[in-house]
């Protein structure tokens, strides 16, 4: 099992901070930088010692750049660990590798406010839990309300959340309060398999299944822990804000899978790219293969985007039909929009020289510092929104992006991190049980399995205030509030 | 009676394809195959829309099935509108199998796992020194590991192939393949009672007996006799009878099962593995020793 696995070596750990911690590159051979690891030293021991493994392997990839870096949530994943963060200088053989960006692209999060008040929303609060378990369905195979061809999927791949909006799924301001103004406009459709449309073209608008969940929180006034920020991005105490987590289903799964195969192909034949690993498959980012992946990835950012615009508009439906008004009227305005499975190419210093870098970042979450130009106008002076996603049980977190993520390319935690494997939280937990529960602490679960359930159980978590606290500790970025759940639907 | 279910795993491009193919053409079994997608197996069957499978008859009378819904209810689904014989699931080359067990074992009455079957690309187990998350799982939840693309390796590289495997899997069998050229039948354990196919291209150092009589077992004893059965045992079947009853049962590879049975007048039981014959003698007599006197 990938959790407490014996035969993983433990490094020995050069400390640099309380919570930055140096693996050497005399760790493992053919490693070109060290590793490095955001973590208390707490969470730098619970971690499973094949994080370590494969943040040196991925060390060894042509064109890394400082670091193979560990974020505090980091746990074993496809290749890279879920949590690492890694950099290549596309000008310098860097490479792209789908492992490094992981199967769900741009799997991210979406969080949107309300005028509502905890008082007015508790009583009604299974009426609008179960009606949104109805309108944005969820599990596996869900397919969505939106029907489409699939030569018009094709444009909504190319064109993401602004495809939405255009077509009545949501508001022009949305697009501003999402991340590359919700489109990667270097998608290009005849990249991707017909495979992939196939999978893809009747699932926007559907949370999926695993980790993916919709959420009503509650602003609990002592929560709230930036109060002028809070206050500036429209948090006030008690407030009700609904927050979610899903990305581009079957979808972008296919694309990851469709370029792993070509890579497997080209990478050491056409290229004499040796790796350790082959779940770390990859092409220099200035190939043929390794451009037209990036062009595939950005239509799963596409489709996530759009996705996601799809749910917002659903869920100011159901919203606008409980509390008898108009969404605008409600305040259902979005904070942001922000993924945590990409890579980006973006300008960064590197020992004091500007480089251009493929920034992979899975499980991992952007956080720029004030001023940087990935961050929409509205937040520029602010440093961007984090939005870290919680168990259902410990809560989730809006962060914002500070100077000290220049020294991990603008990037942090994503969630709290699992500590074991679904299937042994499925052993552990009863999903049942579980829902009684936490319904009799406050918490209203509508999830389509048990069992699904039980993999999510709080305890299967991290503690997600302490991988806060240790991005905070390391100046990475740092909490707005904290949110808690009172209704969550679940796949 | 719960329908056998077999999980066949293994990394992209490791032939999972090929040997999917090879069942299809080898089987007379009705046997519906339960794939992520269609695509990789041709069909020109028409293709049946159901709420949580598509599927397709195939010539020969397998029935391949694509998931469009959630798993567990499409399982349901193949039992209820096919009722095949047996079910094989092909995952896709990057899932992780245990979820599927756990789900097969806890919430799947319907069916009982028979085996998982990975299939293992042994030049990328040589190209690639570490093995990744996924790969480590899949060899480490098989019963039967098809170490495959053999001819692409030199002796030395196939033994240390070998033993990186048993490192994380020292319970499953081994077959040592290329193309998948297994007798499929012995993947399932169907057919052993009668003889083992040999296909021409087919070289399995694989061999069977058989032992019969008419005397109970002892149910704790007999239990203790496949605890102890050796290691290159890796497969056994047939009818037990105790003083409680008759049983089917089934073992692979250190797992088995005692299902409940209509009385049968003898018990009668196959073994199969590799180089068996000099322990034929052992394992009868140990049998006999745990008859009811």
């Amino acid at each position: 099992m990938p959790f407490g696995q014996q035969s993983f070596k433990k490094p020995e750990f050069i400390k640099v901070s309380d919570v930055v911690w140096d693996i050497p590159k005399t760790f493992k051979p053919g490693m070109r930088v060290p590793v490095r690891v955001i973590a208390t030293k707490k969470l730098l021991d619970d971690m499973d010692l094949q994080v370590y493994d494969q943040a040196s392997n991925v060390a060894t990839l042509p064109g890394i750049q400082k670091y193979s870096f560990v974020m505090p949530d980091g746990h074993s994943g496809y290749g890279f660990s879920i949590g690492g963060v890694a950099a290549f200088d596309v000008n310098d053989n860097g490479v792209i590798s789908p492992g490094g960006i992981g199967f769900d692209i741009n799997c991210g999060m979406r969080l949107v406010l309300t005028n509502l008040t905890i008082d007015q929303v508790k009583p009604h609060i299974k009426a609008l839990t179960d009606k949104l378990f109805q309108r944005v369905p969820a599990g596996v195979g869900a397919t969505g309300f939106v029907k489409i061809s699939k030569e018009e999927f094709k444009k909504v791949v190319e064109e993401g959340a602004e495809w939405a909006v255009k077509n009545g799924y949501g508001w022009e301001e949305d697009l501003e309060r999402t991340e590359l103004h919700g489109r990667a406009d270097w998608a290009d459709n005849s990249k991707i398999s017909s495979k992939a449309i196939e999978r893809g073209y009747n699932q926007i608008g559907t949370l999926g299944s695993g980790n993916h969940y919709l959420e009503i929180q509650w602003v609990k006034p002592e929560n709230i822990v930036d109060e002028k920020l809070a206050k500036k991005w429209g948090i006030f105490p008690n407030q009700i804000v609904i927050m979610f987590h899903c990305g581009s289903r079957g979808f972008g799964h296919q694309i990851a899978t469709d370029y792993l195969q070509v890579f497997l192909n080209v990478m050491e034949r056409k290229y004499g790219i040796k790796i350790l690993d082959r779940e770390l498959a990859c092409a220099p980012f200035n190939s043929p293969e390794g451009t037209n992946y990036y062009k595939a990835m950005a239509c799963g950012v596409n489709m996530s985007f759009a996705n996601r615009q799809v749910i917002v508009h659903r869920v100011r439906e159901v919203f606008s039909e409980i509390f008898k008004q108009d969404a605008e009227k409600l305040g259902l305005h979005q904070v942001f929009d922000i993924a945590h499975n990409r890579a980006s190419l973006e300008k960064h210093k590197v020992d004091g020289e500007v480089k251009e870098l493929l920034v992979h970042r899975k499980g991992a979450t952007a956080a720029y510092y004030p001023g940087r130009e990935e961050i929409p106008k509205m937040y520029k002076d602010d440093g961007s929104p984090v939005i870290i996603g919680g168990s259902m049980e410990t809560g989730s977190y809006l962060l914002v992006g500070t100077e000290g993520a220049k020294e991990t390319f603008c990037s942090t935690a994503h969630g709290s991190g699992r500590t074991m494997s679904r299937t042994k939280a499925k052993k552990i937990w009863r999903g049942e049980t579980l829902l009684k529960e936490l319904e009799q602490k406050g918490i209203y679960v509508r999830s389509v399995s048990y069992a699904g359930a039980a993999e999510e159980a709080g305890g299967a978590y991290k503690s997600i205030d302490e991988v806060v606290e240790a991005t905070a500790l390391a100046g990475i970025s740092k909490p707005v509030v904290r949110l808690i759940p009172i209704g969550n639907i679940k796949g | 009676m719960p329908i056998p279910i077999t999980i066949i795993t293994g990394y992209l491009g490791a032939g999972k394809t090929t040997l999917l193919r090879r069942i299809i053409d080898e089987t007379d079994k009705r046997i519906a195959i339960l794939m992520n997608e269609f695509g990789e197996i041709a069909i020109d069957s028409k293709i049946i829309k159901g709420k949580n499978i598509e599927y397709a008859e195939l010539a020969g009378g397998c029935v391949c099935c694509s998931l469009s819904g959630e798993f567990e209810a499409a399982v349901k689904e193949i039992v209820e509108k096919i009722n095949p014989e047996m079910i094989v699931v092909e995952t896709t080359g990057v899932a992780e199998p245990d979820a599927l067990v756990l789900s097969i074992e806890e919430n799947l009455p319907e069916v009982k796992l028979d085996a998982v079957i990975t299939v293992v690309d042994a030049d990328s187990m040589i190209r690639f020194p570490s093995l990744g998350v996924t790969g480590r799982l899949q060899i480490e939840i098989a019963d039967v590991i098809l170490l495959n693309k053999i001819d692409l390796v030199s002796e030395a590289q196939l033994k240390e192939v070998e033993q990186k495997i048993r490192e994380l899997n020292n319970r499953a069998i081994i077959f040592q393949t290329k193309f998948c050229n297994v007798d499929t039948d012995l993947l399932f354990g169907l057919g052993v009672e009668h003889h083992i196919k040999m296909h021409g291209q087919h070289v399995l150092d694989v061999d069977y007996f058989a032992y019969t009589t008419k005397n109970f077992f002892v149910q704790d004893k007999f239990e203790e006799f496949l605890k102890n059965l050796p290691a290159e045992i890796y497969r056994a079947k047939g009818f037990v009878k105790f003083s409680k009853g008759s049983f089917l049962f089934n073992f692979v590879a250190g797992r088995w099962d005692l299902e409940k049975w209509e009385d049968v007048k003898r018990s009668e039981l196959v073994f199969i593995g590799k180089g068996i014959l000099k322990l034929k003698d052992k394992i009868i007599s140990q049998l006999k020793a745990v008859e009811q006197r």
